[in-house]
This record gives C-alpha cells, sequence and structure tokens, in this order.
C-alpha cells in the first residue's frame, strides 16, 4: 500500500503537467478546427455574436446572445474598462473630502478591479459558447439535420445539460461573493495597504516586500510555529471529539431499547438551537473568575480556578474543547442520524446471522458505511474547526497577548492572530501576508487528503 | 478560412481597443479647485442625521434638543434626526461609502483618529460662541498640526475622567472620629487611597469575603493607566512640533513601577472579579445592592448606578414610594475626585505625604463629517448644541461634567473638581493616534499578570525590581507591536 | 431456558447503562441551556450578581421589558427583520445547495473534479479576511442597510458547503436514476420526482442549517445594516450586553424558541425519515 501511494505521488506532479499540457492542447485543435472549417455564420458570430444563429433561423437564441455582447459592451464602455485599468494603477488621485476634492478609493479600485475581471471572463466564455455553438449547428447543417429549435435547447436545459442550469446561479454567486474577496485579500498581501496607509491616502503595489518583512523579523516566525503547531492539534482534537461524539450519540439514539427518542434527541438539538455567540457569552461567564463555577469552587473551600487566566493555557484550551463539542456534537449527529437512516438493513440482518456482534457490526458495516459517506464532511469540519475563530474570540479575548508571543496569547489560533494582526491592529497587508501562507500550507494538505480519502477514490463502490 | 479568422481578430481587436480607450478615458480626473465648504450660506431643506451616545437617548436628551433645533430652523427647511446607528458607528467605514452620519459625538481618541484621514471637517471654532468658554485644554484635544497648518476639528462638550463612586450610607458611623483625621468633614477613605485601601481591607475581613470596599478590574487599561502616569509615566512623548511621537514610550520613566506595585496590592483587597472584565457590567449593581462600597469609573455612567440602586433599594424597601427611593439613592450615591495616592507608593502608608492623582482622561464632543452634504447646516447645529442652555441640559440629565466654563460655575461640585483637574494638567488626555490599539492590548495583559500575582500571592511580580524590569519590558513590546511591522 | 435468561439479563444491563448515558448527555447539553433560561427570568435581571447558578427571585420583567420598553432597542422589530432574513435566505440556500449537491453527485462532467477541489480549497480561507472586499461589494451595489443585500449574501455563499449534501445523494444508489431514464425521464424530471422525495432527511438537515445560520450571525449583519431599526437580533444583542445583561438573557432565550419549535415540526422527516426499504439494491 505505502509503495503505491509513494508511486502516486512521485508521479503526480508531471502527470498533472501532462493533463494541463494536453487540456491545452485539444482546446487549440478545436479552435484551429472552427477557424479552419467554420463557414461564412460561424465568422458572423466571432464579429457579431448570435447573428450566425440568426442565419440559421434561430431567432431567439441569436437575439438573446446579441444581447448579451451589447450588455457586455455598454458596461465595458460605462465602467468596466476603467476598472480593469485601475487595478493596476489602484488611483492616482488622492481625495481631499475637506475641499470637496474627489479622489481615488485604491482598496475599492482593486475590488472593482477584479470584478471587471470576473466579467471579462464571464464575456469570453460567453462568446466561445456562442462560437461553438453556431459551428455545431453547421456541423448539424452539413450531416443533414435541421438545427435545434428554442424549445429544443431549452429541453436540453432540463436534461443532458441539466447541471449547467443548475450550476450558473452557484457558480456565479460564489465567484462574486468568495473568491472575488479570496482574490481580493490575496492581492492585498502584494500592496502597503494598512496602518497609517487607509484610504482616502492612496494604496500601492509594493510586490514581495510584506513577505520580506515577515521572514525579517524573527519573533513572527516562533509565534507563528508556535499557534500553528496548537492549531493543527485542536483541529485534530476537536474534529475527533465531535465527530465520533455525534455518531456514538446517534448509534446510542438509534439502539432498539431507547424509548421516547423524541425526547431524549431533544436535549442537544436544544443546544444545537441557542445561537453560538450566546452559548458562548454564558461560558464565557460560566468559567469567569468570580463565575458560578468559582462560586462553588471557593465556597466549597477550594482555590479559585481561573480558567481564562493569563497563564491558564491548558485549563483555557480544555474548555474551548469542549465549548466546541457542545455547540458541534448536536449538528454531527444530526447528521450521522440522516446518513445511518440510509443504511442497508440487509446487511445487519446478514451480520446477525452470521453471528457477528455489536460491536463487529459497528466496526465492519456501520463505520466503513458512516466515514465513506462523510470523509469530505470530516475534511469540511476539520478545516472549519483549523479556522474556528469564534471560541476563543469569545472566551479568552480579554488576554490580548501571553508571554513569548506577538500579539497573540496562547489559546489563539492562527485565525484569532489573524483578526488581531489585521483587524485589531490594523496590519491588513501583513495579516494577508500571512493568511496566504497559511492557506497555501492547509489547502495543499487538506486537497492531499482529499484526494486519497476513500469516497474521492471510489465514488461508486456503495453505489 | 480567411474570413472566420478575420472576423475573430476583428472582435478580439473591437474588444482590445473598447478596454484601453474607455480604460484610459475613465482613468482621467478635471483638474478639481478646492472650495471651502463653509461659505456662512445655509443649505436648504436638508436633513441632518445626528449621532449622539446611548445615554443621550435615553434620557431623552437628544429628542429635545433635535425639536428644539428643528423649530428654529424650520424656516430654513433644516431638520436634525437621531441618525438612529450604534453609539460606535464608524465614520471611517460608512462615510466614504455615503451611509454616515452628519454630526457625531464621539471621544477625542475616536474623532482624532477620523481627523488623521480627514473623515472629519476643519471647524472654524475662534468665530463660534462656545470658543471663549470653553478652556484651551479641552480644545487641544481636537487640534492637530497637519503640513503647515493647524486645525481644530471639533466642539467639545463634556470632560470625561475616572471618578470615585461611593455609598454613602456604607460608611461606618463613626467614620467622623475614626476616618477623618484631618478633620475637614471629608471621610478619609474617599480622601486617599491609602486610607481606602486600609478600610476595604476591614470591609472584606469581617464580611469573611463576602462584601468589599473598593472594586474595579485592575486590568482595565483605562483606568489603571492613572497609577502609572500619576508616578512619571507618560504614553507617547511629543516631538518639537507638539505631535505625539510613537517612537518615544515612556510607560516605565519616572517612578511608575509604583504604580504597578498599587495595582499588585490592589488585588489583595478585592477577589476573583478584579483580573476579569465581568466587573464592569456587574459594578452597577453590585454597588447598588451594598456588595461593594466604592468603585472607579466616568461620570457619563452615573444615571446606571442611580437606576440599579434605586431597584435594588426598591426591592429591600417595598414600603417606600418611587420619589423616596430616587432622593435617597441621589443623596447616597456619592461621586468624587479620585483619592490621593502616597508618595512613597505605598497603599499601606497611611502616614505618609500624598499627591493628587493624574487621571487618564477624554473630551467628548460634536464633529462634522467630511462627507456631508450641508456642512454648513451642521456648522449651525454644533452652533445651537453647544449653547449653554443645552450643555446645561445635557448636565442635568445625563450627569456629565461640561467643558463650558459658565455651566461649570453654576453646577460647581465635582464638576468643578474635574473642570480644575483639567486646568491643572492632572488629566492625562487620551491621545488619538491609531497606535493606542498596541498600548491597550500590551498594557492590558500585563495588568493582568499583575492583578493575578497579587491576588494569589504569587512571586513574578514582589519586588521592585521585578516590577521595574516589567515595565521596561512592557515598553519594548509596545514599541516592536507598534514598529516592526509598519 | 437458561439461555435466554441470560440474554434477557444482559439486554437489561445495556438498557440501564444506555440510559445512565443518556441521562448524562441530557444533563451535559440542558444545564447551560436550563441556567441561561432560569437567569432571564430572574428578578434582578443579571447574570452576575447570582449567588452560585439560581437566582433567588423570578420575574417577568425581562421579557416584558423586551417587548414594551422599544424605544431604543426596537425587539420586536429586529425579530422581524431576522425572521424575514433567514426565512429568505434558507428557501435560496437550500435550493442552490441541494441543486448543486445533486450535480456534483449525478453528472459526471468535464470540469466537476477542478470545481470541487476548487470549493474545497476555497473554504479553507478565513472568511473575516473579506468582509472589507463584501462590506465595499455591497456599496457597489447599493445594498447597504438592506436585508435582500444580506439574502443575497447568504444565499450565494451557501452552495459552498454542498459536500454534506453530495455525500447523501451519493449513497443513493444509481440504479434508481437509470431505471427512471430508461424510462424517458429527464434529468430534471428525475431530480424533481424521484430524487427529491427521497432526501427529506437532507433537504430538512440542509434548510435547517441554512435557517440558522443567519439567524444567529452577528457579523455581517453588523457590517450591512448600520441604522439601529434594519438591525437583527443578534446584532442587537451583541450591541446591549454591556449594560442590558438582562435585556440580553431575556432576548437570547427567546430567539432559540423557533428552532426549537422548527426541530419538532420537521423531527419526523429527520428521524429515520427515509425508510431503508426505499435505498434497497
Amino acid at each position: 500500500m505505502e509503495k503505491n501511494v509513494n508511486k502516486v505521488a512521485e508521479g503526480s506532479a508531471p502527470r498533472w503537467l501532462g493533463q494541463f499540457a494536453g487540456a491545452v492542447k485539444k482546446k487549440w485543435a478545436g479552435f484551429s478546427e472552427i477557424v479552419t472549417h467554420g463557414n461564412f455564420r460561424v465568422a458572423c458570430s466571432m464579429f457579431l455574436m448570435g447573428t450566425g444563429q440568426m442565419m440559421y433561423k434561430q431567432w431567439a437564441k441569436g437575439a438573446l446572445y446579441l444581447l448579451i455582447q451589447a450588455g457586455f459592451f455598454a458596461y465595458f464602455i460605462l465602467v468596466g474598462a476603467a476598472d480593469l485599468f485601475g487595478l493596476f494603477t489602484l488611483g492616482t488621485v488622492e481625495a481631499n473630502p475637506w475641499y470637496g476634492i474627489e479622489g481615488d478609493d485604491s482598496v475599492l479600485m482593486l475590488i472593482t478591479g477584479i470584478l471587471s475581471v470576473i466579467m471579462l471572463i464571464l464575456y469570453l466564455a460567453l462568446y466561445a459558447a456562442n462560437v461553438k455553438g453556431v459551428y455545431e449547428t453547421q456541423k448539424r447543417v452539413e450531416a443533414g439535420k435541421r438545427p435545434f429549435t428554442f424549445l429544443e435547447d431549452v429541453k436540453q436545459l432540463f436534461d443532458q445539460k441539466f447541471y449547467k442550469t443548475v450550476l450558473f446561479l452557484p457558480v456565479l454567486g460564489v465567484s462574486v461573493f468568495s473568491i472575488l474577496p479570496i482574490v481580493f485579500m490575496i492581492l492585498i498581501a502584494f500592496t502597503n495597504y494598512g496602518g497609517d496607509i487607509v484610504p482616502p491616502r492612496l494604496v500601492d503595489w509594493v510586490g514581495f516586500e510584506n513577505f520580506g518583512k515577515l521572514v525579517a523579523v524573527g519573533e513572527y516566525a516562533t509565534t507563528f510555529f508556535k499557534i500553528f503547531g496548537w492549531n493543527i492539534l485542536w483541529a485534530v482534537l476537536s474534529t475527533g471529539i465531535n465527530y465520533f461524539g455525534g455518531l456514538a450519540l446517534a448509534l446510542l439514539l438509534n439502539k432498539s431499547c431507547v424509548k421516547g427518542k423524541v425526547f431524549w434527541r431533544f436535549f442537544p438539538i436544544l443546544a444545537y438551537a441557542i445561537p453560538g455567540f450566546i452559548t458562548m457569552h454564558g461560558f464565557k461567564f460560566m468559567f469567569a473568575n468570580g463565575g458560578p463555577i468559582n462560586y462553588y469552587i471557593t465556597q466549597g473551600g477550594g482555590d479559585a480556578i481561573f480558567f481564562f487566566g493569563a497563564n491558564s493555557t491548558w485549563p483555557a484550551r480544555f474548555i474551548g474543547l469542549m465549548v466546541n463539542a457542545w455547540i458541534s456534537i448536536p449538528s454531527s449527529m444530526l447528521l450521522a442520524t440522516g446518513i445511518l437512516s440510509n443504511a442497508n438493513k440487509d446487511q445487519y440482518e446478514a451480520a446477525k446471522i452470521d453471528g457477528a456482534n455489536a460491536f463487529q457490526q459497528f466496526w465492519y458495516l456501520t463505520l466503513p458505511f458512516v466515514v465513506f459517506a462523510t470523509t469530505p464532511v470530516i475534511l469540511s469540519q476539520f478545516i472549519g474547526n483549523f479556522n474556528n475563530f469564534g471560541v476563543f474570540y469569545f472566551l479568552r479575548s480579554d488576554v490580548a497577548e501571553s508571554a513569548g508571543y506577538v500579539l497573540a496569547n496562547d489559546t489563539d489560533l492562527l485565525i484569532n492572530w489573524l483578526y488581531k494582526m489585521s483587524i485589531d491592529n490594523n496590519y491588513y497587508s501583513i495579516g494577508a501576508a500571512i493568511s496566504l501562507i497559511i492557506f497555501l500550507i492547509t489547502s495543499v494538505i487538506s486537497l492531499v487528503v482529499y484526494i486519497f480519502s476513500p469516497s474521492y477514490r471510489q465514488e461508486e463502490t456503495y453505489r | 478560412m480567411t474570413k472566420t479568422i478575420a472576423l475573430f481578430l476583428a472582435h478580439a481587436l473591437a474588444v482590445i481597443a473598447v478596454l484601453t480607450t474607455f480604460g484610459v478615458l475613465g482613468l482621467q480626473r478635471e483638474d478639481q479647485e478646492a472650495q471651502e465648504r463653509f461659505t456662512g450660506v445655509l443649505e436648504e431643506n436638508v436633513t441632518l442625521q445626528i449621532l449622539d451616545n446611548d445615554t443621550a437617548k435615553e434620557t431623552g436628551y437628544l429628542d429635545e434638543l433635535l425639536n428644539a433645533f428643528n423649530e428654529e430652523y424650520a424656516q430654513y427647511g433644516i431638520k436634525a434626526v437621531d441618525a438612529n446607528m450604534g453609539a460606535y458607528t464608524d465614520l471611517e467605514k460608512l462615510g466614504p461609502a455615503g451611509y454616515g452620519p452628519d454630526v457625531v459625538y464621539q471621544a477625542n481618541d475616536v474623532l482624532m483618529r477620523y481627523a488623521l484621514n480627514k473623515h472629519i471637517q476643519p471647524l472654524p471654532v475662534e468665530e463660534m460662541e462656545a470658543y471663549s468658554q470653553i478652556p484651551k485644554e479641552a480644545w487641544d484635544a481636537y487640534r492637530m498640526q497637519m503640513g503647515e497648518a493647524e486645525y481644530t476639528f471639533a466642539v467639545p462638550v463634556n470632560v470625561q475622567e475616572p471618578l470615585l463612586y461611593y455609598r454613602k450610607d456604607l460608611l461606618p458611623e463613626n467614620w467622623q472620629e475614626e476616618w477623618d483625621d484631618d478633620k475637614n468633614g471629608v471621610p478619609d477613605m474617599v480622601e486617599n487611597w491609602a486610607d481606602l485601601y486600609a478600610f476595604s481591607a476591614e470591609i472584606k475581613a469581617s464580611s469573611n469575603g463576602t462584601k468589599f470596599g473598593y472594586m474595579k478590574s485592575l486590568n482595565d487599561q483605562y483606568f489603571a493607566a492613572g497609577y502609572f502616569l500619576s508616578y512619571g509615566g507618560y504614553i507617547f512623548g511629543k516631538d518639537e512640533t507638539g505631535a505625539f511621537d510613537t517612537e518615544n514610550i515612556g510607560l516605565s520613566a519616572g517612578e511608575s513601577y509604583k504604580g504597578a506595585r498599587i495595582i499588585r496590592q490592589l488585588a489583595a483587597i478585592m477577589d476573583n472579579n478584579c483580573a476579569d472584565d465581568t466587573i464592569t457590567t456587574s459594578a452597577y449593581e453590585l454597588l447598588g445592592n451594598g456588595t461593594y462600597f466604592a468603585t472607579m469609573t466616568t461620570p457619563d455612567v452615573y444615571e446606571s448606578f442611580v437606576e440599579n440602586f434605586a431597584s435594588s433599594w426598591s426591592r429591600t424597601h417595598r414600603d417606600w414610594t418611587e420619589e423616596e427611593v430616587d432622593a435617597y439613592v441621589r443623596e447616597n450615591l456619592v461621586m468624587t475626585k479620585v483619592p490621593a495616592l502616597p508618595l512613597s507608593g505605598n497603599l499601606y502608608d497611611r502616614e505618609g505625604e500624598t499627591m493628587d492623582m493624574t487621571v487618564m482622561g477624554g473630551i467628548n464632543g460634536y464633529a462634522i463629517s467630511s462627507y456631508t452634504k450641508a456642512p454648513n447646516a451642521a456648522l449651525a447645529f454644533l452652533e445651537f448644541a453647544s449653547r449653554k442652555e443645552w450643555i446645561a441640559r445635557r448636565c442635568e440629565l445625563l450627569g456629565i461634567v461640561p467643558a463650558r466654563a459658565d455651566v461649570v460655575e453654576e453646577e460647581g461640585g465635582v464638576a468643578e473638581d474635574v473642570y480644575d483637574d483639567l486646568l491643572n494638567g492632572r488629566i492625562y488626555i487620551m491621545p488619538g493616534e491609531r497606535a493606542m490599539t498596541q498600548v491597550w492590548a500590551s498594557l492590558g495583559s500585563l495588568l493582568r499578570f499583575i492583578a493575578e500575582d497579587g491576588l494569589a500571592n504569587g512571586t513574578a511580580y514582589d519586588t521592585d525590581d521585578k516590577l521595574i524590569a516589567a515595565m521596561k519590558k512592557l515598553d519594548e513590546d509596545i514599541y516592536s507591536a507598534i514598529h516592526t511591522l509598519s | 431456558m437458561k439461555k435466554s435468561k441470560s440474554i434477557k439479563a444482559s439486554r437489561a444491563v445495556d438498557a440501564a447503562i444506555t440510559y445512565v448515558i443518556l441521562i448524562a448527555v441530557a444533563v451535559f447539553f440542558f444545564f447551560p441551556c436550563l441556567w441561561l433560561i432560569l437567569a432571564s427570568f430572574s428578578d434582578t435581571g443579571s447574570l452576575y450578581t447570582l449567588k452560585g447558578f439560581f437566582p433567588e427571585a423570578f420575574s417577568f420583567r425581562n421579557y416584558q421589558n423586551l417587548f414594551t420598553d422599544t424605544q431604543m432597542y426596537n425587539y420586536p422589530e429586529w425579530f422581524g427583520n431576522t425572521l424575514f432574513v433567514a426565512v429568505m435566505s434558507c428557501l435560496f440556500g437550500t435550493l442552490l445547495t441541494i441543486l448543486t449537491a445533486y450535480c456534483m453527485s449525478r453528472f459526471k462532467f468535464r470540469s466537476r473534479k477542478a470545481l470541487m477541489k476548487t470549493t474545497l480549497v476555497l473554504g479553507m480561507f478565513p472568511s473575516f479576511m473579506a468582509m472589507t472586499a463584501v462590506f465595499l461589494l455591497m456599496t457597489q451595489f447599493n445594498f447597504i442597510n438592506n436585508h435582500w443585500g444580506l439574502i443575497l449574501i447568504y444565499s450565494a455563499q451557501a452552495p459552498m458547503g454542498y459536500m454534506v449534501q453530495k455525500g447523501f445523494f451519493d449513497t443513493i444508489p444509481s440504479s434508481i436514476d437509470e431505471a427512471a431514464r430508461l424510462d424517458g425521464a429527464t434529468n430534471f424530471q428525475v431530480f424533481a420526482k424521484i430524487i427529491l422525495p427521497l432526501s427529506k432527511p437532507i433537504l430538512v438537515y440542509t434548510a435547517l442549517t441554512s435557517f440558522t445560520w443567519p439567524w444567529s450571525d452577528f457579523i455581517l449583519p453588523q457590517l450591512l445594516l448600520p441604522t439601529m431599526d434594519n438591525w437583527t437580533v443578534a446584532v442587537g444583542l451583541m450591541y446591549l450586553d454591556e449594560t442590558e445583561f438582562a435585556r440580553f438573557a431575556a432576548g437570547s432565550i427567546f430567539i432559540a424558541v423557533p428552532i426549537v419549535i422548527l426541530y419538532f415540526c420537521l423531527v419526523k422527516y429527520m428521524v429515520n425519515g427515509m425508510s431503508a426499504g426505499a435505498v434497497k439494491e
């Protein structure tokens, strides 16, 4: 098995390149075929989108394409082109609102610039679809068939191309509200945004300067590695606790001897229903120096424990894990319940007849089935926990800094550190640079895990 | 084939041409002329969004003010309304986007941070009626040198400094004999820290740790800063133009370690809460129900104390009328200037020389957003709101310490004391620097370490040498937090 | 005879242990909730002054204030705003998520694996870092101070979390839809008429999660809704907590109620909603 893994890992880089080169080659071949074999109608569509379709009497489709082209050109003429250029200059005139002088808002220009790039890509994609479409129609006609009618096109969108119809909105939404902000943050890492340089002052591109600073200041590196270590430990522990806690709870509630399942399930659901920020406030106070827990400890004659004090690294970490479990176990329980209800009951019957005990059933049937169905979920829970901002932000934000850490305390996760750095202390560009580094590390790890996960490799096994 | 290539290239060229021409054209800006915004001509038919703090809204002060203003300016069609936003709304974020309020009431450190990036308008304050009534020290909090010129950015409304709140009815009955050594008719325990300390220790011991004398979260930087400032510490030094120099950090200057020692000593008369922020919230109620004898906070929350004191008092005195309770509460909840510190920096030293405490304070005031469409109308609002009658009304309803001398004169009492502190440099005005974030963060952590050490009677900070070293380290930490990355 | 007795005995022991664990779990989850609930009914209205866990005197004052004293803190209005945003985001979010997951599970199109990897990697990025960008974007779309802006963002980001749902669809045997396709059904019909009815548990799960997110989120509304009238409950409560803890506790408990009710309404779908028989191959 190990050998096998190594082989794949060794071979993967060139293979990946090869795949990429193959895809480029294929695209080029397709393009040159259209150019060499395309007729006049295809050529027309190459200049004015939709005209070729109209010549094939596909009026509605053609008009739609033409309208799209007109729309995009209007956008580019009115704002898009200027936005695109703004991405490079990031503004030239500083505003002075005191005297009503309008200026450039560099940060805004960065965003509208990225938006215009997205729009340009979208336009080119639609343009390509338009050309390809009309070429396919040409081939159909040459083969003696008639062009698709509008109704047939629409029908296809609900059948063979159903995924295109469905995925259009999500992909657009994710591009604008998830990808664009991320690209924005990545680009910020290469500017001098932050500190005193915030709009209306003009921000500028600085290349790799921020990364250079990070390398130059050794304290940051040590803080980084300390936090990173704890962050990994936290993510592993809390994912494990939450996942298996939820699964155990679901199995427990699935047992035939349990009466009143709805009643028992009510308690975790109640925990699930109370919004996280309220829970966190509650727990923070519960373990506060003068909170109820300490009240009983001191009443009982003990010494109060500073759960979230300046020196209480491990108590605070432990409570963090517990609070996170309290919040997350109910949802993994729900998930596990849903997955378990999908399980094949025949297999269990067969196993029983073969004399398998409860543990064996769990180990050989339930666990593989559940883990298969939820590997992506475990992974996304792991990521969620890795980037779990809320727990320590709420519980221990009073302790701003611990000894031996720069701008962080010893329970902070990387994301809390980033928050302190970029939001509390205004170092946006440095924060972005660090998050880029973290992002690269974590995404490589999770991609590797994902690609080797059973559900990705053998999606079909359980069908 | 040639046609397809030709038309394909034509399209590509068209796209590139459109992008470059309109890209270049779109970035061109016409030369704009600087316009003086305060022309003296009132904009007509405008609505001004006024952002004031929560107590001003709760007590009805803001409504009164807005109604009076609207009546007077109805003839110009100028209307002022509550911006209806949280008191800490960030003009820096909302203003440029066009959603911010026109007039903001906030503390000087926030306002001056806005000023740094021109989010608020410099004001022609010399022409205002309130100018001569407000002392230079208050105006200075809003002044900034930018380039050649010096600007003033806001109109001071009230002075914020920590005051001692205590319960007169919880004083020992024989305080006149036992606790008034100088026979000046003021109890010693609210006059100097050493006596307050002794009194608190007594309360804690006799109640078996269920009641306390003086109580305050010791890791609250704003209030704790005073101990360091009093013994010669400072936050930022000033350069030759009078601006703050963030490279010169002096929290360890002078004998400021004595301040650190005081904090460590104070922990002993408190309980676990002293290193916890929950006190800030619970103090209102715990002072009201008699668990605490005294605490320290700013004058603007007086009404919150009154409210909590009254509700807890009426719970135990069901037969009292509301008026009786209110009268009792206002009689017995006293707000006074903070006690004097022992010169020796030792709270067990009740006999030695004392000195007035220097405290960290601030000036709250009105400023005008640079993004307002109606600067002249907004200026008229500032002029109106800073009139004597309105500042006096604000005092009456909110219990603030006014910045106007004529109102202070009429008010007398604690307002005069605070004023005196302001004029004599015993209020260290909070610097309006972005770098204050780093100062607060590092200072807060050290305070917590010291308080926890004092509470547990630990050995981390038990000698002067350790405290001196800790203060030095604090300055270095702050310096590196501010400067290594920018 | 003996054997069946011992089986019976071991079953009883097993049941007893099960119940002990269940009770422990119930206490673990219920106790903090109970504590918050009791505190919200405390007469002093503050958690901070309780001696230990339980208040000494009870009253409805805090709840009363919540709905009557609305001049500054208009809780009923916040509640309405939250409900609107959450319901709308839930509708759009669930629809988009389910559809995305279905496509990712059933269609083997060219860019599928790339898309899957991309979304996985995107999820790794610390999301608060993007807040500035989201705020500026919304100023461009003129969606500041507008609930639809929030709904747009919640719905648009919802499909990113399609993984759970895809996992679910993966466990539905593809033989079912292949059979339907042979009968001449289009993909849309397969989805609407065959897959969807089989997916109630995951629908409910998705709907619940995409409802609770906007319901309890305060970061985004705080960013996008400056005026107090437009606030959602979470923003309002976060603003309150310093000086008005009583209100905070009461308001918090109150917004948990609808989700609990929702659960009770939907529980029969959630719990073993899909009979195992339907999945038989």
